[in-house]
């Protein structure tokens, strides 16, 4: 065995990045693969929510008190990914007053900071709460920036050494003598898809041990090694309103439900969610009835809701895991905990631990426990540090600045970048070129775009995720090709040209569920002017070549002396 | 009839007081105005300031984009760019998805003043001072002719625009030496009113009692400076049988919307609201002659307050041409009159952005050209640039004149040497910029209507 262990992790959304950082910065040897961008799989589909741990408070008490845990430790952290907007749980009047007591007894004792409010206080908090909301208890919830905080721990591994490879799925995993020795991974070729090692083709990495952190895709890995992993994925529906309709955190507080949240989340709100098994994480129905039980539910708490506008929907595949003993019919009595599955003690193979279940809250936190469980395999004694150390952008800043002399950039949007960027803000706004807007609706600088690009090459989605650009409300009617010319210089048209396709399709995957009312205006809109302004309407001048004798040479002039007619372009003849 | 009108005034002369100017309510919620824009950017179009300022980012921006960016749980700041837009409200009329782009703009220029303007300087105190011009026309018209004589003096002036920032290059306009209310009083009030009106009725054939009563709001500058304006008002109302009350009355708000002095505006609306919807109740309509003042009630009031009364007072409020034109024959007078006279003239007619909102841009020129003794033509769609008190700050002037320019060479280009318009101030841009003399529609309908308006 080398002196520095090599471990490889797949999967790169919050667990496995997590666990990636926290065992670079033990000092060990780290690969990460990802089969896609960093956040591919759930979570770059979750709700946002920092949980305080009220919403287990009453069912899952182990799981609430880890949340309240995490909660502290991530406002320290990733201050920068996060907004503290804190939380309540309201009670409409045919909720029960038992669970209303449970959920704050609960909540003691989880520790969590929990007080009652009469129903006239919290519609001062949230005035569009509805009016017939009994009390509510309020909690220490938050809201927070998947994207932002899983590219900020990538950033913070590759400091600490790690080799961190998105855009490589792992094909097979190379098992001698029942241990787990290595990965298989198809790296996917193409300046769009930053890869550190192989550019394209087949790699097979070797490691000292494997861990697999790849969610509702990890029965998948164990299949390879011939290990059963029950993940029992459940689908679930989310909901972005194109605006803030409350600032709060708002849960409903009733046992168990569909559509019984909404968090605040940057320039917009959210609406969640829905609790379904799925058999494939990949293929499941995605449901107009679904966005509209959102709707229709939660405007019981928020009545303006129901006239609101959606500017799309997604859908997230959790990692549910039970062991096999439980056996729980409903996805919603599964466990939200996370389990460590050494398949050595599990299935007598070595090298190899799985992790499953758990919430994005406690990532952190599973990626101590795993890393601990990993650094016991070579008998190393290093102290996690990961509950310590701020994320790169999340060292001392501040948001309070004078953005126009500082950045010359306009009050709120230098107010968003420097949020969104943290203590980077300077490294990436300070510069010599002129710095024009280029997605408006959420005030995204070239500046910022250029850094993106940057970290990620010709991966249009790559930099929305990290900047937030085209995910406001015109969802990229304005800026998708603004976004892509950005990219001249660096890339050729060809490879200019798929970003931008993939970048609007992926936008319109998620709009195709928010098409009524104001967002349908806006995508007809958008239609019309990538149509005429960019040829997106199939021209046929777009290919074949143009068949011009097929058009006709327009009405015959009809007689009378001096009436010459209109030559074919509509124009009229010189000397007329 | 005047004594049951006594306003409270509250507040007048304390130290200004930040307060909520809006408190949380849904009346005022701007959520639904932002989920309605889609970008389209023709608001951005339509814009005067922003076609002759490029650092100007527009009403969009100003608007929706900013709400919607600044809504988080901390304090954003409003960008400082907000002090830039002219109030002209004409993103209004632009926008084909009904954004309320001026109560957006109103509210953040409100907060920003409010909470971010240094109430100690000169810029806070300029727009002050110029956003309160009823007080200083109040003071002016104790001694007109010194007023007239000193606010135009050269070294005057050039001390004001040093050390206040107000451009040395307009005139300052001329005070009358008797104000309209003074007049009013003197000619008998609304008793005297009554009486005129009852013996039009009869003139006309129509019932003594007939329910023929109008409230004039004639704000300040027809009651300080452009009295015959008012007079006009008066004369033509009582000509068609009205019985015209002056009720007590406050500045109508409009320059203090555009300078974002939201507590000022809302002192004068509670005492032009306290009277006005009084009348009102009692069966009288609200007309005002200034297109600005007539905008400042019917819109602005019930988006930016919640007074009693705000309501009935905006839905019962109209300009002095067109309410005749809905209510009178007043087309059959004006084709069956001549006129002749000092305003038997050709005139360039400018409708002002505030009358273009409330659908009045045309109403001038359909009833004057079939007016025989005189010519109207309208000089186009552009904004006159002064928007009040915007083109008298002297970091504006040049902006408030290039804006102009479209007019003043329209004007240049029509027949008549003689401009019109409903708005005051857009009358001292017109003449500011051609040296014309401005008349109001009113006081051509007073010389084509009202035989030798003596009193």
């Amino acid at each position: 065995m080398a002196s520095v262990p090599h471990i490889a992790v797949i999967g790169g959304g919050s667990t496995g990045i997590g666990i990636a950082r926290d065992l670079a910065m033990r000092g060990l040897d780290v690969t990460l693969v990802e089969q896609g961008n960093l956040t591919h799989g759930t979570t770059g589909r979750m709700h946002g929510l920092l949980h305080s741990g009220g919403r287990y408070a009453v069912s899952d008490q182990a799981s609430a008190n880890e949340c309240i845990e995490e909660n502290k430790v991530l406002r320290d952290i990733a201050s920068h990914c996060v907004e503290m907007t804190g939380g309540m749980f309201v009670k409409r009047p045919e909720d029960t007053e038992e669970y209303f007591e449970e959920k704050l007894e609960g909540c003691k004792a989880c520790d969590i900071p929990a007080e009652v409010i009469s129903g006239e206080e919290a519609r001062a908090i949230e005035p569009h709460l509805a009016r017939d909301i009994d009390k509510a208890i309020t909690v220490p919830d938050g809201a927070i920036d998947p994207f932002r905080l899983v590219v900020a721990n990538a950033a913070s591994a590759e400091e600490h050494g790690a080799r961190i490879e998105t855009h490589s799925k792992v094909t097979d995993l190379v098992v001698e003598d029942d241990e787990v020795v290595g990965v298989e991974v198809e790296h996917q070729t193409g300046p769009d898809k930053k890869v550190r090692g192989t550019e394209g083709g087949t790699e097979q990495i070797r490691a000292d041990y494997v861990v697999n952190a790849t969610g509702a895709w990890a029965g998948r890995i164990g299949d390879m090694a011939n290990v059963d992993i029950e993940v029992r994925p459940s689908k679930g529906v989310m909901t972005i309103m194109n605006i803030r309709q409350v600032d709060t955190v708002i849960n409903r507080c009733r046992p168990k439900g569909d559509a019984d949240i909404i968090v605040p989340h940057e320039t917009t709100a959210i609406l969640g969610t829905t609790d379904e098994e799925v058999d494939d994480p990949e293929d499941y129905p995605e449901e107009g009835w679904e966005v509209e039980l959102m709707i229709d539910t939660l405007k019981e708490l928020v009545p303006m809701l129901e006239e609101a506008r959606t500017i799309r929907s997604f859908w997230g595949v959790r990692p549910l895991y039970e062991p096999p003993d439980v056996g729980s019919d409903d996805p919603t009595d599964i466990t939200r905990d996370y389990f460590l599955l050494d398949h050595e003690e599990r299935d007598d193979l070595h090298g190899m631990t799985s992790i499953v279940g758990g919430k994005f809250t406690t990532y952190r936190m599973m990626g101590e426990e795993i890393s601990d469980h990993v650094c016991d395999q070579f008998g190393i004694d290093a102290e996690c540090r990961t509950a310590e150390v701020p994320l790169p952008g999340s060292e001392d800043f501040s948001v309070l600045r004078d953005y126009m002399d500082e950045f010359g950039l306009r009050s709120p949007i230098g107010r968003r970048s420097v949020e969104r960027l943290g203590s980077r803000a300077e490294d990436v706004l300070n510069t010599d070129g002129p710095n024009p807007t280029v997605c408006e609706c959420e005030a995204v600088t070239r500046a910022e775009i250029k850094d993106a690009i940057s970290q990620s090459g010709a991966n249009l989605n790559a930099v929305r995720i990290r900047t937030r650009a085209s995910m406001g409300n015109c969802q990229g009617g304005f800026c998708c090709n603004r976004m892509a010319s950005e990219l001249h210089g660096e890339f050729d048209e060809q490879i200019t040209r798929e970003a931008w396709d993939a970048l609007l399709q992926e936008r319109w995957k998620g709009q195709r569920h928010a098409l009524w009312g104001q967002q349908l205006s806006q995508a007809a809109l958008n239609y019309a002017l990538h149509a005429t302004t960019q040829n997106r309407d199939n021209d046929p001048a777009d290919g074949e070549p143009v068949d011009f004798a097929a058009f006709d040479s327009g009405p015959t002039p009809t007689g009378t002396s001096g009436q010459t007619g209109v030559v074919t372009d509509g124009g009229t003849r010189d000397g007329d | 009839m005047e004594s049951a009108f006594e306003p409270t005034e509250p507040n007048t002369g304390e130290e200004f007081e930040p307060v909520d100017v809006f408190p949380d309510s849904d009346d005022f919620d701007l959520r639904p105005g932002s989920d309605s824009c889609y970008k389209c950017s023709t608001c951005d179009t339509n814009c005067p300031v922003a076609e002759v300022d490029d650092e100007f980012p527009g009403p969009k921006f100003q608007g929706p984009e900013q709400w919607r960016l600044k809504q988080s749980e901390d304090d954003y700041d409003i960008d400082d760019s907000v002090m830039d837009c002219s109030n002209c409200m004409r993103c209004d009329n632009a926008c084909p998805a009904g954004v309320p782009l001026s109560q957006m703009h109103n509210t953040a220029r409100g907060e920003y003043v409010s909470e971010q303007m240094d109430h100690l300087s000169i810029e806070y105190w300029r727009n002050r001072i110029l956003s309160n011009y009823r007080t200083s026309a109040w003071l002016a018209s104790k001694t007109p002719r010194l007023a007239n004589f000193a606010m135009n003096l050269g070294p005057a002036r050039w001390l004001m625009e040093k050390t206040m920032g107000v451009t040395k290059e307009r005139e300052f306009p001329e005070f009358a030496t008797e104000t309209f209310r003074e007049w009013w009083d003197k000619r008998g009030a609304a008793a005297g009113s009554k009486e005129r009106a009852q013996a039009a009725r009869r003139e006309r054939g129509l019932p003594e009692d007939a329910d023929k009563k109008v409230a004039y709001f004639h704000g300040c500058y027809s009651n300080y400076n452009t009295t015959e304006v008012g007079k006009a008002m008066v004369r033509v109302y009582e000509h068609f049988g009205y019985e015209v009350v002056v009720p007590e009355q406050g500045c109508s708000g409009t320059p203090m919307f555009a300078n974002g002095m939201l507590e000022d505006a809302r002192r004068h609306a509670e005492v032009n609201v306290s009277s006005m919807s009084d009348l009102v109740d009692q069966g009288y309509d609200a007309i005002a002659s200034c297109t600005s003042c007539s905008m400042a009630l019917r819109q602005e009031y019930p988006e930016l307050f919640d007074i009693d009364g705000i309501d009935d007072l905006a839905a019962n409020t109209f300009e002095s041409i067109e309410y005749l034109r809905i209510h009178e024959d007043i087309r059959e007078e004006i084709q069956a009159a001549e006129v002749s006279g000092e305003l038997a003239d050709e005139f360039a007619y400018h409708a002002p952005c505030h009358s273009r909102n409330q659908g009045l841009d045309r109403q001038a020129v359909e009833l004057f050209r079939e007016l025989d003794g005189a010519g109207i033509e309208d000089v186009g769609e552009s904004c006159s640039g002064i928007s009040g008190t915007y083109g008298w700050k002297a970091e504006k002037y040049e902006k408030s004149m290039k804006i102009g320019d479209e007019m003043f060479d329209h004007m240049e280009h029509a027949e008549g040497e003689t401009g019109m318009t409903e708005c005051p101030t857009c009358a001292m841009q017109m003449e500011h910029g051609t040296g014309y003399d401005i008349r109001h529609p009113l006081e051509l309908v007073e010389a084509a209507l009202v035989d030798g308006h003596a009193v």
